[in-house]
């Protein structure tokens, strides 16, 4: 292959001719199936990138939650649509993607994100435009902190929830002599931060903690400073891959056999990608499919929720599916109940209602006014290495319980750092 | 400390074989005809997700161990024939773009096939656990990749040095167009050599696999090591890719010990290094690259 | 003859591109978008001066994009000051980035040479990445857009007013690029990609003139990086990963290696066109990936390389086929034919 052969006249048809089919596409892509009234809510979700199952997962959540409301009718009379768009795990790309949303595709709302920089970014889009944003995955406690906005609500548990709900629970089974393996960026430095205040408060000491930077994944060095550390339990707060990277090499090491193991929170996404043998310890779960605790005793739209994602996609909900099912879902009950899309008066509708949902919230669980955190309880649950005959996905047993109110800082604490800026 | 000092000297020396049987594979294809393989992360991935379907249809690890990396070579050679061959006139930074763009496509392609999700992939039982070294306890499957890795050096070797076509690939990383000249077919060679530098990622990628994790993006993480392992054991050496990825291990591990926080970014640091001061590395041979 | 025509093809150009935001609802794209196309022709007119015209593989010019981004973030967060300031701001910090790199970098030519940049960008990645205290690490740092200028307080910068400054960048960029690249010192920069042996024989310092191309390159980086971190508001460690060098690259590859057009093109295809591919299949990744592949093998000199090629009807050299103005052997001297 030494000289292309470019027919001239060919190429620039085909250029022409490409540019303008290229140009064309977009101005009908949205036309296509699109019906005149509907509500479109934009979903920006990393379906290419690490997360891209727990992406998958959000959206089935999302689609559910629609589709019942599109049963009765709508809000307001009128359809909801989702307009989907992938952020590609990239700041940039969200921020532009969302603005496709607001401008040219006219949401009302967006939905999504799963990583904390992405989310941080599309807030800082939507409240540029005053579009409300509910960010159903993203962590970080900037969104409901520092960086808060008026349009801005966060479903998922803030990362002082993780670390105040797993640290009580593990003080309280393992003692207070703790390692930690900590991702050194951002989500690490907050998680160390949320664990020291929990052993503050309750008397406790970090024995070690080993900053492992990007791009770990060999944790031998770090693993073998544990036995002369001689912690009570190792708390494990690496993330994704690396987190199956990091316990498998535990196992390795004889480590799982020696040291109880924990951490702030644990994917059912990730879990399924770690061999049977080093499946032990105790983790914090935001939601679960099979156990009372998270479900609630009874309650039917729990059980009913997790039935239909198993008829309709073949495996059992993740928190990812909770997640962005409950944000949908009050998202569209907000703007039925202000009979309106204007954003500020359906934000001022979510706020604050209490309401029982697919999971246990006994007592009714709430967007809080002051920082719009969905206040819901967080679980710790053990991991059941031989999972279940039968349920290939039942791996934990959940054990504790651990109450809103308990885990996440005050509204007096907030306030100091939290200006929602309504207009 | 110091009684660290030891089982993270080990571990180093052991991560830096692991380094080495990818950097090998990797110097191998660059040698003979400049071809900067950035596809080569996504082969190893290829490997693993391979041993992976193979062992979950039955077959044992050992097996999977053999064949994964074959099916890896196929895959390369008909990679090679059809993409690389046609760069080789041009400078290496096209093959570099166009293997870029390759692993690009492999990442998609992997988690359409195997799903977005990690999938979990094992040592077998003979070589799971850990085995006593006196000083430390020492995982079975990191001695085994040693191990692994020895064979691999001695039959590399053995290939490279008594074989007619050993002789005949080493005379062609010299000067090609003599030993064309001579009479050998050349575009054999370069798939022969193509395809050896694929099996030994073949292999190290299913080792990965067992010692890490699985996922699309698996491959990404381990590339940029095998990289700077090439450079700082110099272009043009094998001997210098074993040196570099022992080094390169065991400053991971060292720097880990004394400066955590710096110990990803040490091997950039060091490349650059060793760039400035001495671009051919510490074996390498002049002029592969001018 | 030839700079009447170019100029008038400038001026056509900077026509159509004013009326970007009657075209683009048209076409169903928001208007910042088209600012985010002109912004990267910025990045992309960076490395095409280090790569297409000098020959230099310039694989670590998301560094100095990053540390644009970095330096207008940091510059409003923590000095307040207006958006002029901040463009200032983040090309200072490119420029500085490069005047520290540079003696490493002038010491390699090759592949070396961009390895090295590789290596560079990583290390300012990983720096970026660790410190979240002052740049947000993974998190990034989001920034409000300041205001344009002292005394213009109440002047906020609204899409359609940042694509007109872009527009206005974009436009003295490519003029001052175009001087640069028809000047001797731009010839001799194309000489140097040529056989820089010979160029070193006639008696020029070869190393002083790459070094100033490395900081106009660091500077079209460092403005185009502060742009866009003012555009999305927000600034993230993975502007300086290597992949994004690698994309700025494909963007000039598939415009058009020393061309002056072919930046423009390249990033208005690859940006544009990644926004479609990625609203229409989640694979959009295999298009981006083959999209590479089939450019290198098939279409090296790009699509304003290949127009010009046509024109010129020469073959394409197998061993460089990288298109620019002198380079066509039996080109007079003076003229060589640009688009």
């Amino acid at each position: 292959m030494t000289r292309p052969v470019i027919n001239r006249r060919a190429f620039v048809t085909l250029a022409g001719a490409g540019t303008a089919v290229a140009f064309g596409i977009p101005a009908y892509l949205p036309r296509i199936g699109e019906a005149a009234d509907a509500i479109q809510i934009g979903v920006l979700e990393p379906y290419t990138g690490v997360y891209a199952a727990q992406a998958e997962n959000e959206t089935h959540g999302f689609e559910m939650a629609v589709e019942m409301w599109n049963k009765r009718g709508g809000a307001m009379g009128r359809k909801i649509q989702l307009v989907k768009e992938d952020e590609q795990n990239d700041p940039g790309v969200a921020a532009q993607k969302a603005r496709k949303l607001i401008n040219q595709d006219k949401v009302a709302a967006l939905m999504g994100t799963v990583s904390s920089g992405v989310s941080l970014s599309v807030s800082g889009v939507s409240f540029t435009s005053g579009t409300l944003f509910m960010d159903s995955g993203g962590h970080s406690d900037d969104v409901t902190g520092k960086s808060c906005h008026w349009n801005v609500f966060r479903t998922c548990h803030s990362t002082w929830m993780e670390t105040h709900a797993t640290g009580y629970t593990l003080a309280k089974h393992f003692g207070k002599k703790w390692f930690l393996i900590t991702p050194d960026y951002a989500y690490g430095h907050s998680l160390e931060t949320g664990f020291k205040d929990v052993l503050a408060r309750i008397g406790g000491e970090i024995v070690g903690n080993e900053l492992t930077p990007l791009g770990t994944t060999d944790f031998s060095s770090y693993l073998t400073k544990i036995d002369a550390a001689k912690p009570t339990c190792v708390l494990v707060l690496v993330q994704g891959d690396d987190y199956t990277n990091c316990l498998k090499q535990m196992n390795q090491f004889g480590l799982l056999k020696k040291y109880p193991v924990g951490g702030p929170q644990v994917e059912l996404e990730a879990l399924y990608g770690l061999p049977p043998e080093a499946r032990q310890g105790y983790w914090g779960i935001e939601y679960y499919y099979k156990s009372d605790l998270t479900l609630g005793k009874g309650n039917a739209a729990a059980h009913q929720f997790v039935t239909d994602t198993i008829k309709r996609y073949g495996k059992p909900p993740t928190a990812r599916n909770c997640f962005a099912y409950v944000t949908a879902d009050r998202l569209i009950t907000a703007m039925a109940e202000a009979k309106s899309v204007d954003p500020v008066k359906v934000a001022h509708a979510i706020e604050n209602v209490r309401f029982s949902s697919i999971y246990n919230g006994a007592g009714g669980t709430y967007y809080r006014k002051e920082d719009h955190q969905l206040m819901w309880p967080m679980w710790v649950a053990k991991i059941r290495p031989d999972g279940t005959p039968g349920d290939k996905y039942d791996l934990f047993d959940v054990t504790d319980i651990q109450a809103a109110e308990a885990i996440e800082q005050t509204v007096a604490e907030k306030e100091k750092v939290c200006k929602l800026g309504y207009p | 400390m110091l009684h660290d000092l030891v089982p993270q000297l080990f571990n180093g020396l052991v991560l830096g074989a692991f380094y080495a049987i990818v950097a090998i594979g990797l110097s191998l294809i660059m040698n003979l005809t400049g071809t900067i393989n950035m596809a080569h992360g996504s082969f190893m991935t290829l490997a693993g997700y391979l041993a992976y379907s193979l062992v979950l249809r039955g077959t044992s690890f050992w097996f999977a161990l053999i064949a994964a990396p074959l099916i890896c070579v196929i895959v390369g050679v008909l990679v090679e024939r059809t993409l690389v061959r046609p760069l080789y006139k041009r400078e290496p930074f096209y093959s570099l773009l166009m293997t870029f763009g390759l692993s690009l496509m492999a990442e998609e392609i992997f988690r359409l096939i195997w799903g977005s999700n990690g999938v979990p992939f094992s040592p077998p039982a003979a070589l799971a656990g850990a085995t006593s070294l006196g000083f430390m306890a020492f995982p079975t499957f990191r001695i085994f990749i040693v191990a692994v890795l020895v064979v691999a050096i001695v039959a590399l070797a053995f290939f490279l040095t008594r074989t007619r076509f050993g002789l005949r690939l080493r005379a062609a990383v010299q000067d090609t167009e003599m030993i064309a000249a001579l009479g050998t077919n050349t575009q054999v060679l370069y798939a022969v050599n193509f395809g050896l530098g694929i099996f030994l990622a073949g292999i190290a990628g299913v080792l990965a696999a067992g010692m890490l994790g699985l996922s699309p993006t698996s491959g990404n993480a381990l590339l940029m090591p095998a990289f700077v392992t090439v450079i700082i054991g110099g272009m043009g050496s094998l001997f210098g890719s074993i040196v570099g990825g022992l080094l390169i291990g065991t400053a991971i591990s060292m720097t880990t010990l004394f400066i955590p926080a710096a110990s990803e970014v040490s091997m950039y640091v060091l490349m650059a290094i060793v760039l400035s001061v001495r671009p051919r590395g510490l074996f390498g041979e002049e002029g592969i690259f001018g | 003859m030839r700079a009447r025509r170019e100029l008038a093809v400038f001026i056509l150009a900077v026509v159509l591109l004013a009326c970007g935001p009657l075209i683009s609802p048209l076409v169903h794209l928001d208007i910042s978008i088209l600012s985010e196309v002109l912004v990267t022709t910025l990045a992309v007119l960076s490395v095409n001066l280090l790569l297409g015209y000098t020959g230099l593989p310039a694989f670590g010019n998301a560094a100095y994009f990053g540390l644009g981004a970095y330096g207008a973030a940091l510059s409003v967060t923590y000095l307040h000051v207006d958006f002029v300031t901040a463009v200032l701001a983040g090309a200072a910090a490119a420029v500085a980035g490069a005047l520290i790199l540079g003696p490493f970098l002038l010491r390699r030519r090759g592949i070396y040479f961009g390895l090295l940049s590789i290596a560079f960008g990583e290390i300012f990645y990983f720096i970026a990445y660790r410190y979240t205290d002052v740049t947000g690490g993974e998190d990034g740092m989001n920034f409000p857009r300041p205001p344009f200028g002292p005394g213009l307080a109440h002047v906020a910068i609204h899409e359609t007013q940042f694509y007109y400054i872009a527009l206005v960048v974009f436009a003295v960029a490519m003029i001052a690029f175009r001087v640069v690249v028809r000047s001797p010192f731009g010839r001799t920069l194309i000489a140097i990609r040529q056989n820089e042996a010979r160029v070193r024989y006639l008696g020029l310092d070869t190393d002083r003139f790459i070094f100033v191309a490395l900081l106009i390159s660091a500077l079209l980086a460092g403005v185009s990086g502060a742009l866009f971190g003012l555009l999305i508001n927000f600034a993230y460690p993975l502007e300086l990963d290597w992949h994004q060098s690698g994309n700025f690259v494909l963007m000039m590859i598939l415009g058009g290696a020393g061309t002056i057009w072919g930046s423009l093109i390249g990033a208005l295809i690859y940006v544009i066109g990644k926004d479609i591919i990625s609203t229409i299949t989640p694979l959009w990744q295999i298009f981006l990936g083959a999209l590479f592949v089939a450019c290198v093998l098939g279409f090296p000199r790009g699509i304003v390389g290949s127009l010009g090629a046509l024109r010129r009807r020469r073959p394409v050299d197998p061993e460089d086929p990288v298109s620019s103005e002198a380079f066509d052997a039996g080109a007079p001297v003076e003229v060589g034919r640009g688009v």
